[in-house]
């Protein structure tokens, strides 16, 4: 089926996330759909998946408008989207999960069908299991066998590698490339990792903020597709945070402890940290980074083991006892998390420094707003401010005398010249002697601003080692499990 | 012997009205929705469906008239609390009060008369069995009809295709509706039709277990006690008309103990299910608690008899769902 | 919960409500087979006409200023708390109990002590409420509902058992207080212009405390978001329980109140449903402090009014709370409409 976009626009109230974008999309073929967070690339796809509406263009199917397209409607016409996270129901079964607004089948139908499918790709999903059980990656493959049997000759793939080992991206690639070329189908394969882009796909299109900035057949040219992505200012990777002063003394450490969370634990973690010292901590989703960060905050329960910062013991305090230590955590939802919605940038300000008072609060806060470049007026509720903005907002209630910051995920979702000034303002604090520990799902951006990295896999930690001894190329196999650390 | 057989009798009979609206409440919460009103709208059901069937002579109608008030007030919920959305807590406490005032303004004028009821069935087949006759062979058609829909329930939404995606509704209406499945639409129908379920109940008091229309009518605090029992029954058909029998039999048995304490007020003995419902819900939800995972760290034993009563919501239970704010 | 909104909007959408209420109301009136416009009229007049039928509202407005400005406390942190029905009732509960010794009577700081003893009662049992919640997990509307009747429960075992008036036990209540323990009133009433100063004062004094303090906008921002509230050291769990029993405290003086300004005993059903309706209001109001004490004294005018009701046209008294239930969710339903409306036109 040959899919055609005619000016397609969208707009979220004042914010544009597509302008002006019309292409066609040929079956039978892999197309990557490239671009930096924020770009508009999910809002298009979920526009032709049916889960939004354009606010102005059409989308045309062989020629011919379906009218508004509802999910139901796009499924029908063989469109199926699958997540970044995937969207199923942790709390059911496989088969349930794959029966869910599928085709009608009894039980045992779908089960036979699911392993029939499942045996073509080489996926294996236990029926019975609920999906919570599962792995990101699986659960992917759950949702796409489903598409499958409803029959979508026309596949979205959203950032499907973000979450997934190495196996089994591998397993994914030789999935799309079978379905592609000896069923016909169309893929998308919406990403922001260029290797990927270019190992798979047969034509490229890049967006750059909302508009369609090109459209590439190989062989690619990787400078071609930064310059497309990130227009002419760009240059990937950005500059490295300030040396580690060799001489200092570890001031904190984390002794054969055992951290508990809400789904999982993690086991005979040890750590020590300098002061100064930025420590970056990859692993995919769920395999202890989270847990390490939330514990040396105070937020987790430590089971077993020590916490020592200065002589005193931390471990079983409450978080408030943590804070005043000078332990800070910067959460990766800003909104869910870290941010009011609903109260001023003045009143976030006379909360975070509660010992200003008056005026002082105001002169604070608009020294705040502009030593921050957060854009927006000092008695704007949070919940009106970009992305960027609430991140910077963040950056600028750190109180001021803190040893160790925490963060989750500290340039998620940002563009890069926010994520630039972002990294500035931490480097600035490390100068200061603050520690940093951090973990991200970009590798590249762990590499380049971490003093020594560790690596989590199954609920381990499986590497602690200095930045320049472990490359990315390392990292990724250590958090998929190849590989024993040195 | 026969007095077991007829203590239970009285229970399954006491048990009928919270059952139905227990039932009633679970549905509309597994598709994520809290209607807050029970206690209210089975006040208003219970008078209009005993005024109605005074007017007419026919109970029937009379439960009928019930069941479309429990849906009516149930519209309310899905007009203010879904399709305008109000916080659905705040709509469902206004309805308790509003329900509760208009069941006694309206029905002021038909207090303590004497009206009809629904007629004792007595099953044939049944009646006779030792035991089981006089325990279940001679009861009003709501009690039969309280169990018949405990058991169509649960195997309705466990095992069937539209109760699989009434659970997704309410566990994840985004990947619900990437799935095509209408999540609005469901969420107003489920409301509908608990509503309707929880208006069978005030039926059910005023037609058939305490009969008549009085202030006050017996059936105060019933529905709190329902939503209560919903929570303790985890969501589950099964478990929660478990509850609601328990809760019966603490009443029947409350009724032994006002025979033994003539000169206490009968409505002390009305307040006695409550502190019962608190402890309830602190044995349900205390395993949540940071301090309780404490202790279980401690004592491993302590989590595994806890893990027994522990239930968990349907995810996004009393959340608004929009598909363009999702996006 | 509910957005912000300017004091303008806030009153163009109350008086559009009111219309819709009173569209409602006069339905519902037909409904009963009475008369709409003598119907509204007994209401009024009842409520407003005479010096002494003022004087009653002035009395009811009393408690109903009380449990709504406490109310703002705990809905400026998120919480529900249905349990204020039985934090007034303890109120009453523990200032007869401080009463009781003095059956001869005493001098008016004996009435001072009752009132702290009211307000001691009232906050530990909304300290109950907030302990069932942050350390049980019991949401407050479950915990503090099972608590009003509970409360309910204990009154009537007083006044049944420990505390029965001597020879008969009845619904009207214990033994009187001596008359040098009750708060003065004004000729004739039951209005008592101290307890109208201590209501006055408890709004102003909470308006401005959620207004502009630091403790007011931590309530604020606990009510807004939990986990940044945790994040920022702000202590929810104990921001919540400070909350409580702030309001329980001031439910409870309205519940001593009642004791020493106007029933002088203590009886089954003390607390009038004053709660139930305060919540009514806190949640018309919302937010808007500044509306609090005006729709208050509507409230109070139908309450009163509302007595008529079957001493004139044989209609239940319960009118006054059908009119109240209507208004807000008139209210609800004006807000809602034009929020989407807005959203609508945004869209296009």
């Amino acid at each position: 089926m040959r899919i055609e976009f005619q000016d397609i626009h969208k707009y979220y109230g004042r914010v544009r996330a597509n302008a002006g974008i019309s292409l066609v999309l040929e079956p039978g073929r892999i197309y990557g759909l490239l671009g930096e967070n924020g770009a508009g690339k999910t809002t298009l796809m979920r526009m032709l998946a049916g889960h939004t509406q354009p606010s102005r263009g059409r989308i045309l199917f062989d020629g011919e408008s379906v009218g508004r397209l509802s999910p139901s409607r796009a499924l029908g016409m063989g469109v199926g989207m699958l997540y970044q996270d995937p969207q199923d129901f942790p709390a059911l079964t496989v088969w349930e999960n794959f029966r869910l607004g599928g085709r009608r089948r009894d039980k045992r139908n779908a089960i036979q069908r699911l392993q029939e499918l499942g045996d073509r790709f080489h996926f294996r999903l236990p029926p019975e299991e609920r999906a919570t059980e599962l792995t990101v990656g699986e659960r992917q493959q759950l949702d796409l066998l489903r598409l499958l049997d409803l029959g979508a000759n026309v596949l979205i793939l959203d950032e499907p590698t973000t979450g997934i080992s190495v196996t089994q991206k591998e397993t994914l690639f030789a999935a799309m490339n079978q379905l592609a070329k000896d069923q016909g189908r169309t893929i998308i394969f919406v990403t922001h990792k260029l290797a990927e882009a270019e190992e798979l796909c047969q034509e490229i299109l890049v967006l750059r903020q909302g508009r369609l900035a090109g459209q590439l057949l190989p062989p690619f040219r990787s400078d071609e597709l930064v310059d497309l992505m990130f227009g002419s200012e760009s240059g990937a990777g950005g500059e490295a945070g300030p040396k580690l002063q060799p001489n200092k003394n570890p001031f904190l450490s984390l002794e054969h402890a055992q951290l508990v969370g809400e789904k999982y634990a993690l086991s005979n973690a040890s750590l020590s940290i300098r002061p100064g010292e930025i420590v970056g901590l990859a692993g995919l989703e769920g395999n202890g980074q989270e847990l390490l960060l939330r514990s040396l905050a105070g937020l987790t329960r430590v089971a077993k083991g020590r916490i020592i910062m200065g002589g005193e013991q931390l471990q079983g305090l409450p978080y408030v006892r943590f804070r005043q230590a000078g332990i800070h955590f910067f959460p990766a939802a800003r909104l869910e998390e870290g941010l009011f919605p609903d109260l001023s940038l003045v009143e976030h300000f006379q909360l975070a420094f509660p010992t200003a008072r008056g005026n002082p609060v105001e002169r604070l806060s608009e020294e705040g707003i502009r030593r921050f470049r957060i854009h927006a007026q000092p008695f704007a509720s949070a919940r009106t401010l970009s992305g960027g903005n609430q991140q910077r907002l963040l950056l600028a209630l750190i109180p001021k005398q803190i040893k160790l910051l925490l963060l989750e995920h500290p340039t998620r979702g940002l563009d890069q010249g926010a994520g630039k000034l972002v990294w500035h303002h931490l480097a600035e604090r490390c100068r200061q002697d603050t520690s940093l520990i951090f973990s991200s799902a970009d590798l590249e951006e762990i590499k380049t601003h971490s003093h020594r990295i560790l690596v989590f896999y199954n609920r381990r930690l499986v590497a602690d080692r200095p930045s320049q001894s472990i490359s990315v190329e390392e990292m990724g196999r250590l958090m998929a499990g190849q590989a024993t650390a040195a | 012997m026969d007095f077991l057989a007829l203590t239970l009798a009285g229970i399954l009979s006491a048990g009928a009205p919270i059952v139905l609206a227990t039932l009633g409440e679970t549905l509309t919460e597994r598709a994520g929705v809290i209607n807050l009103s029970l206690d209210g709208t089975i006040l208003l059901a219970a008078m209009t469906g005993f005024v109605l069937a005074l007017l007419s002579g026919n109970p029937w109608l009379g439960l009928l008239a019930s069941t479309a008030v429990g849906a009516t007030s149930a519209a309310a919920v899905a007009l203010l609390g879904l399709a305008l959305a109000r916080s659905q807590l705040a709509v469902g406490f206004i309805l308790t009060l509003l329900c509760r005032d208009l069941a006694y303004f309206l029905g002021h004028n038909y207090a303590r008369q004497l009206g009809p009821e629904l007629p004792v069935w007595s099953i044939p087949g049944i009646r006779d069995l030792p035991f089981v006759g006089p325990a279940l062979g001679y009861q009003s058609p709501v009690v039969y009809l309280s169990l018949l829909l405990t058991f169509f329930l649960w195997w309705w939404l466990f095992s069937t295709r539209a109760g699989l995606e009434l659970r997704a509704v309410g566990e994840q209406p985004w990947a619900a509706f990437t799935r095509g499945i209408r999540v609005q639409r469901l969420r107003i129908t489920y409301t509908l039709l608990g509503g309707a379920l929880v208006g069978m109940a005030g039926g059910a008091f005023s037609l058939a277990v305490k009969p008549g229309w009085g202030r006050p009518q017996g059936a105060e605090g019933a529905g709190w006690i329902a939503l209560a029992i919903v929570i303790f029954g985890g969501w589950h058909p099964l478990r929660a008309a478990l509850g609601a029998y328990l809760f019966a039999a603490l009443q029947v048995l409350g009724i032994h103990l006002q025979e033994l304490f003539p000169m206490l007020p009968a409505s002390l003995f009305q307040v006695a299910p409550f502190p019962v419902m608190i402890l309830t819900l602190l044995l349900v939800n205390v395993g949540t608690a940071n301090w309780f995972r404490d202790l279980t760290l401690r004592y491993p034993g302590l989590k595994k008899w806890l893990n027994r009563w522990q239930v968990t919501a349907p995810a996004a239970l009393g959340r608004d769902f929009r598909p363009e704010k999702e996006a | 919960m509910f957005s912000k909104t300017s004091l303008a909007t806030s009153l163009g959408r109350l008086v559009a409500a009111l219309v819709l209420a009173l569209v409602l109301t006069t339905l519902i009136v037909l409904i009963a087979g009475a008369p709409p416009l003598q119907t509204l009229a007994i209401l009024v007049v009842g409520g407003l006409g005479s010096a002494a039928k003022l004087a009653q509202a002035a009395a009811v407005w009393i408690p109903l200023v009380l449990c709504s400005s406490a109310l703002l406390l705990t809905f400026a942190a998120g919480l529900w708390n249905i349990g204020i029905e039985g934090q007034i009732i303890l109120g009453a509960v523990f200032a007869t109990g401080f009463l009781r010794p003095f059956p001869d009577g005493g001098s008016f700081l004996l009435v001072m002590g009752a009132l702290m003893a009211g307000m001691i009662g009232g906050a530990l049992w909304a300290l109950a409420a907030g302990l069932l919640r942050t350390w049980g997990r019991v949401h407050e509307i479950f915990g503090g509902l099972g608590l009003n009747f509970v409360a309910l429960g204990l009154t009537l075992w007083l006044i049944f058992g420990p505390w029965k008036r001597p020879g008969i036990a009845s619904m009207s209540g214990t033994e009187p207080l001596h008359p040098t323990l009750w708060l003065e009133a004004l000729g004739g009433s039951s209005l008592s212009p101290v307890s109208l100063l201590l209501a006055l004062t408890v709004f102003l004094l909470v308006a401005f405390v959620l207004s502009s303090t630091q403790w007011g906008l931590r309530l604020k921002a606990v009510g807004q978001n939990q986990d940044a509230a945790l994040l920022f050291g702000l202590n929810p769990q104990v921001r919540i329980l400070e909350a409580m029993v702030g309001c329980g405290a001031l439910a409870g003086l309205a519940g001593a109140l009642q004791v020493v300004g106007v029933y002088h005993r203590l009886l089954p059903a003390i607390s009038s449903n004053y709660g139930y309706t305060a919540l009514l209001v806190a949640m018309l109001a919302s937010f808007r402090s500044q509306i609090v004490p005006v729709l208050c004294f509507f409230f109070a005018v139908l309450n009163v009014g509302s007595i008529q009701l079957p001493l004139q046209l044989k209609l239940d008294s319960s009118l006054a709370g059908v009119i109240q239930g209507v208004l807000v969710l008139s209210f609800f339903l004006v807000q809602g409409f034009e929020e989407r409306f807005r959203v609508l036109r945004r869209t296009e």
